[in-house]
């Protein structure tokens, strides 16, 4: 009888899915009848994930825009058009907007020239320089260390401070709000 | 106590700075520390200050947008934000609760604040306020360093030097409400300017001075002015500090400046035919701030442009400006919060009807060197001439403005006549960061030795006795004043008040009326001064008990005599002491007096 059995789930398990599933959590099951203490502790099933809070989704970049926005009206002024207006108009606007940027850049990066010489004066790029730290030009064909007048002193980040933002995911773009007056 | 830093704070009417110094080490390192706090809805930024200003957000509006990485669901804020809201909310923003603190003729545990704010906002009491910005800059530290709880630190919390017992005990309540150690010391805010320019220069602080010399510090802050005297002695061979008097709390400072100046502005505006809004108005404020700066400068321009810009989105086609003229805002300054003056001249006083507002008592004369006159002729050695001070130590933002500093040098020396004129003391200034950098040192120096100021307490106090004698129907019976505390009494000491006995009901409570003077330095205690004569003495909070007895005893009235203490921590209690037994009762501000 086992040998007509054995025949029988042969076929089966050959051309049957399901039954082949079957025989094979029988396989699987089989260690149990072992001394249990082969068996490791069964994992819980997964569980369905708890809704989580979306952590908070916005780029820096629209923090530093919306910082600047706020403390020096940054974006107003390169949004509106210059048609119409005096040049003393543009610069008495001007005049406080560059002011506040200023004192935001300072804040958060408090920027310093990346030279430390005096534009107009020569100075040494090293052999095996970075191309993102010197930018040549003139007759660059000539193979570093070479020296050169420092037109630009560049500038280099002392630090990278961005307020945290901590708002909602619909309000992640916003980068300046409606302001309403009531009543 | 397991404390690993010396942590100084100081509480201001108008910014809060937290420095701190490792307790380890030869030397003290002092830095800031940067209180992460809400710049904009959902925005949390750091800054190097607190400023002391709290907003209460309506209902619908928290939803997150106010909470801080320790705090969520928050329905206020603190600082930056708070500051920003106030400009166009003052109905939901508290503004100056330090200056509540000492104002003795409101309840401070009684929500007033915002002062005038509509019934539907959850108005907050002075002691909150003050709890609320404490409580930020603790949560602040406790992020930054989590293995060294702040309860557990030695803490140093700076006061006006002119804050009183009864301002002093609030300041101490609020700041443990807020979580500070209960071996918090205080130290006055002139002091620590004083400390902080010793940090800065080190030994040769002994070549700058010498015995002899007086040192007036000029504290100008945002909201208040703090004026103090610090003489230097030689003591066994040593140069040492002793605080010699302190000023009378002065509601003017920095802020009104750049308000007069903004007021002014804005009437230029007027003449142009633009009329500011709330916004607009706050942001001339600010402007002028800058413009004073310049305009007050060596080498000032003659003018100062100030623009207001545009409130919507049309940025430049909104914007307005004027030209201020340099001598428009020397003459408003100077001549308005500096003018020149004699030694003689005393501030004007305005003679107010009986309906007074109840709101903050804000100096009637905005004069500082008018305040200054009065101070240094009110502390003369001899009862004649001032107490000329042989140099000047100058802090608070506003003398960021140079010609400030040099108008106050020039009217001290023309005031000396033919002494030499008093020069201010070298090196460079944190301004606005003295104070807390200033406390921190000194509690450095408490646990390592250095040099201290001496000085005990600033002022002399006094209880009012009813004189005894026929009553008068309908008149109250004439007060008499009874020195209690003698100026200059050292902390850790306590005095026994030698008076006839005073005869208190058990079981009832006692009610003292209480009084300090700045200006009575020769008082001792018992003294009895027969009349309250209100330029010398001021009132303060009453004192109160309960006298339980815990003695078998009939009696329904004991007998007492007084017994004044001042603490290691500089707090101020008043004893009564039974003379027939061993019991004694603490007498308690009651501060609910209105």
């Amino acid at each position: 009888m086992r040998l007509w059995l054995a025949i029988q789930s042969f076929f089966q398990v050959l051309f049957n899915r399901d039954f082949a599933a079957g025989v094979k959590q029988l396989q699987l099951a089989a260690p149990a009848a072992e001394p249990a203490q082969a068996e490791p502790a069964k994992p819980e099933p997964p569980k369905p994930q708890p809704p989580k809070p979306q952590p908070p989704v916005r780029s820096e970049a629209i923090t530093l825009l919306a910082t600047l926005q706020r403390e020096a009206r940054f974006v107003d002024i390169v949004s509106e058009s210059l048609d119409g207006y005096s040049d003393a108009q543009i610069g008495a606007a001007a005049r406080d907007v560059l002011r506040d940027c200023g004192k935001v850049i300072e804040r958060m990066f408090a920027l310093q020239p990346f030279a430390a010489k005096t534009e107009g004066e020569q100075i040494e790029v090293p052999a095996g320089y970075d191309a993102a730290e010197f930018r040549l030009t003139g007759n660059v064909s000539a193979q570093p260390p070479v020296t050169g007048e420092l037109v630009h002193a560049g500038w280099k980040a002392t630090k990278c401070e961005v307020p945290k933002w901590s708002g909602s995911k619909q309000a992640a773009l916003v980068v300046a709000p409606a302001e309403v007056q009531v009543g | 106590m397991t404390a690993k830093y010396v942590v100084g704070i100081d509480l201001g009417t108008t910014n809060c700075v937290l420095a701190f110094a490792p307790l380890e080490g030869d030397a003290p390192q002092v830095q800031l520390l940067q209180v992460p706090q809400l710049v904009a809805a959902s925005t949390v930024d750091s800054r190097q200050s607190l400023p002391s200003f709290l907003y209460l957000a309506p209902e619908h509006e928290a939803g997150g947008a106010l909470d801080l990485p320790w705090a969520q669901g928050r329905k206020f804020s603190t600082g930056e934000h708070a500051r920003r809201q106030g400009a166009e909310m003052p109905d939901r923003t508290v503004v100056a609760a330090k200056s509540w603190l000492c104002h003795s003729r409101v309840d401070r545990r009684a929500p007033l604040l915002p002062y005038n704010a509509p019934s539907d906002v959850g108005k907050v009491s002075p002691l909150t306020a003050s709890q609320r910005y404490l409580e930020h800059l603790a949560a602040a530290w406790q992020a930054e360093y989590p293995d060294a709880p702040l309860a557990e630190q030695q803490v140093v919390l700076t006061v006006p030097a002119s804050f009183d017992a009864a301002a002093r005990e609030l300041t101490r309540e609020a700041a443990l409400a807020a979580g500070l150690p209960a071996s918090l010391v205080l130290l006055e805010e002139p002091q620590a300017a004083v400390y902080s320019w010793l940090a800065e220069r080190g030994d040769d602080w002994r070549k700058e001075l010498k015995a002899g010399d007086r040192v007036l510090v000029c504290d100008i802050g945002g909201g208040t002015t703090d004026l103090t005297l610090v003489d230097v002695a030689e003591v066994d061979g040593e140069l040492a500090l002793e605080r010699l008097a302190v000023g009378d709390h002065l509601l003017v400072g920095g802020d009104n400046m750049d308000l007069a100046l903004a007021h002014q502005v804005a009437g230029l505006f007027a003449e142009q035919g633009v009329k500011l809004d709330a916004w607009q108005s706050v942001s001339l404020w600010h402007s002028c701030r800058d413009a004073k700066e310049t305009l007050l400068a060596p080498e000032a321009p003659e003018s100062h442009s100030i623009s207001v810009l545009g409130r919507g989105s049309k940025l430049i086609g909104g914007t307005v400006s004027v030209d201020v003229p340099r001598a428009m805002a020397t003459e408003l300054l100077v001549g308005g919060f500096f003018p020149e003056c004699t030694l003689a001249d005393r501030p004007e006083k305005r003679r107010v009807s009986g309906f007074q507002e109840i709101g903050l008592p804000f100096e009637s004369d905005v004069a500082i060197t008018r305040h200054l006159a009065a101070f240094l002729a009110a502390h003369a050695d001899d009862g004649q001439g001032a107490a000329y001070p042989t140099h000047v130590l100058f802090n608070g933002g506003v003398f960021k403005a140079n010609l400030l500093r040099s108008l106050v040098l020039e009217i001290i020396g023309k005031w000396a006549g033919d002494a030499p004129p008093a020069a201010e003391l070298p090196g460079g200034r944190d301004l606005d960061n003295a104070v807390a950098r200033g406390a921190a040192f000194y509690g450095w120096t408490k646990d390592h030795g250095g040099v201290r100021i001496r000085g005990g307490v600033a002022r002399s106090y006094y209880v009012g006795i009813e004189s005894a004698g026929l009553a008068i129907p309908g008149m109250p019976r004439p007060m008499r004043a009874l020195c209690v505390v003698p100026f200059g009494m050292e902390e850790g000491t306590s005095v026994d008040v030698p008076s006839g006995e005073i005869g208190l009901v058990l079981g009832e409570p006692a009610h003292f009326r209480f009084f300090s003077s700045a200006v009575r330095n020769g008082d001792q205690p018992g003294d009895v001064l027969p009349t309250i004569d209100e330029e010398e003495l001021t009132e303060t909070d009453p004192l109160e008990a309960t006298l339980e007895s815990t003695a078998d005893t009939e009696d329904s009235y004991v007998p007492v005599r007084f017994q004044s203490q001042i603490t290691e921590l500089g707090m101020f209690e008043l004893w009564c002491v039974s003379t027939t037994s061993d019991e004694r009762w603490k007498l308690e501000f009651n501060v609910r007096e209105a």
